[in-house]
C-alpha cells in the first residue's frame, strides 16, 4: 500500500533539500529533519525496500563508510550518508534515495534507535573509545546500549573488530556476529571489562577475562597495523559479506587527511578528535611545523579535560603553533609536557607564521569541517 | 624528593584527571623542588611513602574495583591520617566518603570524609565554578557525574557553587578535612587552578614555596575564571 504521507514528506524534504542548497548550504540535515517531522516512521518506512548497511565506532564511521558504499557500488547504485551527517536526520536523508542499497555511518548513541528501525543486513562494528564525554557519559553506556540492540537484531550480521573490548561485548548476545581480530592493541580506556566489570588482564594488546570475554578467539584474523589499514580490511570483510569483490584502498583513503593549498602552504589537515584519534595521528608523519587547532563546540565535546590523557611528545622539536577556541587549553597542556607553543587567534593568523611550504595541521571536529570540507 | 601517588589512573582516569599529578610535578620543578610521579595500578601495592596521593574521576565498576583494592591494608587511610596530602576527584571522592550507593549496591567507602553519596535523577555535566576559603577568587572545572554527595555534620565543604551543581546538593562542592580534598571539579582541576596546586604542593612540602611566574598558566586560569556565568 502506498503510504501518501510518506510520499508528501518526502516531496516536502527533497523541496527543502534543493532551497537549501539554493542558499548555499550541503542540504542533508534540513530535508531529513522535515521528513521525521512529517513522518516520524520515515526510517523504517525507506528502508524496507532497501539492503542497509550501517557503520558505527568512535573512529573512522564516515571514511569506512566511503570505502564500503564504494564496495558496495559494485552491486547496483548506493545511498549514503552526507559527510559526518550521522544523526537519524542525516540517516532519513539519504534513505530518500531510490538506490536499493543503503550504506549509513550512524552516531553511537543513535545506533540501536537505527537498528531497529532499518533492519539492517549487516552493521560494521569499529571500535568504542571516550569521545565527547559530556553527551556520551561514559563508554560502558554506549556499550551496554548497543550489547542490547545487538541482542534483538536476529536478522544481521554483525562484522566486529573484537580487539577492542568493547565491541566484542556489544556483539556477545547477537546471534550472527563475525569476529575479526588484528592480533590484539591497547585500549586507552579498557582495564574493566565491559561485560562483568573485572580487572581486565591484558598481554601485548590482547585481553582475556575470568567471565571469557576475549579476543583471541575469532573468525577472522589479519595482521596488526594503523587504524586506516584495520578500518579498510573491516570493509572488505563487509564488502565481501555482501557479495563484492575486495578492493584494496591505500591507508590514505581512510584517513581523515586532507592537503589543501593556502596560498605558497600546502597544509596536511588531520581530524584529531578525542584521545584515540590525536594518539593515531601523533605517531604518522608530521611535518617540521604544527598547526593546532582546538575547539570544544558540542560536537567537539564541550569538555576539554581529555587532553591530559594524550601524550604531545612527538611533537618535541617541532615548531608548534596553536589556535581554535580553546587554544590556551591546549597550550597550557603541551606547555607542561614541555612544548612551547605560539597561540594565536585565527587559523588565518596561524598559517601567516610558518615559515616552510608545508605544514600539518591536527584539527578538531568542527575546525576540519569549516576549513577543509 | 616529593613523591606524587597517581591511584590507579587505568581506573581513575575517565575524565583527564591524570594531569593533576603533571602540573603539580611541574610546579614543583618550577620551584627546583624534585618531584617524581609514581603511577600505581590496581595490581601494585599503594606505597606508604606518599607526600601526595591523587584519584581521579572513573566509571562505576572501575570506581568499585580500586575502592576495593585500596580498602586492603588502609595504607591511603593511615597515609592521610598521617597528614599526607589526598585529592580527590568525582569517584574518587566518592571512594573517600563514608559510602556510596549504586542502584545495585550499597558500598562502604574509606571514611576519610564525612560523606555519602547516591545515584541522582539527572546526568550533571557542563562548567562549574566554586567559591572556597582557601582562595579570594573562585576555582573552575568541568563536572561530569549523576551521583549526588550528602555531608555529614562533621563535613565541611570544599566550596560554594557558582555555576554548576556540585555535590547536587545544598549548593556545595565537595568535602576537605585537613589535608584530604574531595571535589567534583574535572579539567583537570590543577590545570586550571595552579593557584591551588601550589596550595597542596605548600600542604606537603610543610612551609611554603616561592612564587613562581608562569604567565601562560595564570592566563588560562583568569581566562576561565572571566567565563563564569
Amino acid at each position: 500500500m502506498v503510504n501518501l504521507r510518506l510520499r508528501f514528506a518526502i516531496l516536502v524534504a527533497k523541496s527543502a533539500s534543493a532551497a537549501s542548497r539554493l542558499i548555499g548550504n550541503k542540504g542533508e540535515t534540513l530535508p531529513g529533519r522535515i521528513l521525521l517531522a512529517i513522518e516520524p516512521a520515515a526510517i523504517s518506512l525507506l528502508a524496507q525496500k532497501k539492503e542497509v548497511i550501517l557503520v558505527s565506532g568512535t573512529n573512522g564511521k564516515t571514511s569506512t563508510t566511503r570505502a564500503v558504499a564504494s564496495l558496495i557500488s559494485q552491486l547496483g547504485p548506493v545511498t549514503t550518508s552526507g559527510s559526518g551527517s550521522n544523526l537519524s536526520w542525516g540517516a532519513a536523508n539519504a534513505l530518500i534515495s531510490p538506490a536499493p542499497y543503503a550504506v549509513l555511518e550512524i552516531d553511537e548513541l543513535h545506533l540501536p534507535g537505527i537498528i531497529a528501525q532499518t533492519d539492517p543486513t549487516i552493521v560494521l562494528l569499529l571500535n568504542l573509545t571516550r569521545d565527547q564525554l559530556h553527551r556520551m557519559h561514559e563508554v560502558k553506556r554506549v556499550a551496554d546500549r548497543w550489547h542490547v540492540e545487538c541482542a534483538e537484531a536476529d536478522g544481521t550480521v554483525f562484522v566486529a573488530d573484537i580487539d577492542d573490548p568493547y565491541i566484542n561485548y556489544a556483539v556477545a548476545n547477537a546471534a550472527n556476529v563475525v569476529r575479526v581480530s588484528f592480533g590484539g592493541r591497547p585500549h586507552a580506556d579498557g582495564a574493566v571489562c565491559p561485560r562483568c566489570g573485572s580487572y581486565l588482564t591484558w598481554v601485548r594488546g590482547n585481553y582475556s577475562c575470568t567471565c571469557g570475554l576475549t579476543n583471541k578467539e575469532s573468525d577472522l584474523k589479519f595482521k596488526k597495523g594503523s587504524a586506516a589499514y584495520r578500518n579498510a580490511i573491516l570493509a572488505n570483510v563487509v564488502g565481501e559479506i555482501a557479495g563484492a569483490e575486495p578492493i584494496e584502498f591505500s591507508e590514505s583513503q581512510l584517513e581523515r587527511t586532507v592537503t589543501k593549498q593556502f596560498g605558497e602552504t600546502s597544509a596536511q589537515f588531520r581530524l584529531t578528535k578525542n584521545p584515540a584519534s590525536w594518539s593515531e595521528a601523533l605517531q604518522g608523519e608530521l611535518k617540521p611545523e604544527v598547526i593546532l587547532v582546538l575547539n570544544a563546540r558540542q560536537v567537539d565535546g564541550i569538555d576539554t579535560s581529555w587532553l591530559w590523557d594524550v601524550s604531545f611528545k612527538a611533537l618535541k622539536g617541532h615548531t608548534v603553533i596553536v589556535c581554535g577556541e580553546r587554544a590556551l587549553d591546549m597550550a597550557y597542556r603541551i606547555h607542561v609536557e614541555g612544548i612551547e607553543s605560539d597561540v594565536v587567534d585565527n587559523f588565518d593568523e596561524a598559517l601567516s607564521k610558518v615559515q616552510g611550504d608545508t605544514v600539518t595541521v591536527l584539527s578538531a571536529y568542527t575546525a576540519f569541517f569549516e576549513l577543509v570540507m | 624528593m616529593l613523591e606524587i601517588i597517581r591511584i590507579h589512573n587505568e581506573l581513575l582516569g575517565t575524565y583527564g584527571d591524570r594531569g593533576n599529578a603533571d602540573v603539580l610535578k611541574y610546579r614543583a620543578g618550577l620551584r627546583k623542588i624534585s618531584a617524581r610521579v609514581t603511577d600505581i595500578s590496581y595490581l601494585d601495592p599503594l606505597p606508604k611513602t606518599g607526600d601526595i596521593y591523587l584519584l581521579g574521576g572513573a566509571e562505576d565498576a572501575a570506581q568499585i574495583l580500586s575502592l576495593n583494592a585500596l580498602r586492603k591494608g588502609s595504607i591511603l587511610t593511615r597515609a592521610a591520617n598521617k597528614g599526607a596530602v589526598v585529592l580527590a576527584i568525582c569517584a574518587g571522592f566518592q571512594i573517600l566518603g563514608n559510602r556510596y550507593v549504586t542502584r545495585d549496591a550499597e558500598i562502604e567507602g574509606l571514611g576519610l570524609l564525612d560523606v555519602v553519596t547516591t545515584p541522582g535523577d539527572r546526568r550533571l555535566v557542563g562548567d562549574i565554578a566554586v567559591a572556597t576559603e582557601l582562595f579570594d577568587f573562585p576555582l573552575t572545572g568541568f563536572e561530569n557525574h549523576s551521583s549526588v554527595t550528602t555531608l555529614g555534620l562533621d563535613a565541611v565543604p570544599f566550596g560554594r557553587v557558582l555555576q554548576g551543581n556540585g555535590n547536587g546538593v545544598a549548593g556545595v562542592d565537595g568535602a576537605i578535612d585537613k589535608n584530604v580534598f574531595g571535589t567534583y571539579l574535572h579539567g583537570p582541576v590543577l590545570a586550571r587552578n595552579p593557584e591551588f596546586a601550589d596550595l597542596l604542593l605548600e600542604r606537603a612540602v610543610g612551609s611554603s614555596i616561592s612564587e613562581v611566574d608562569d604567565e601562560l598558566a595564570l592566563r588560562y586560569a583568569k581566562w576561565r575564571r572571566a567565563l563564569i556565568k
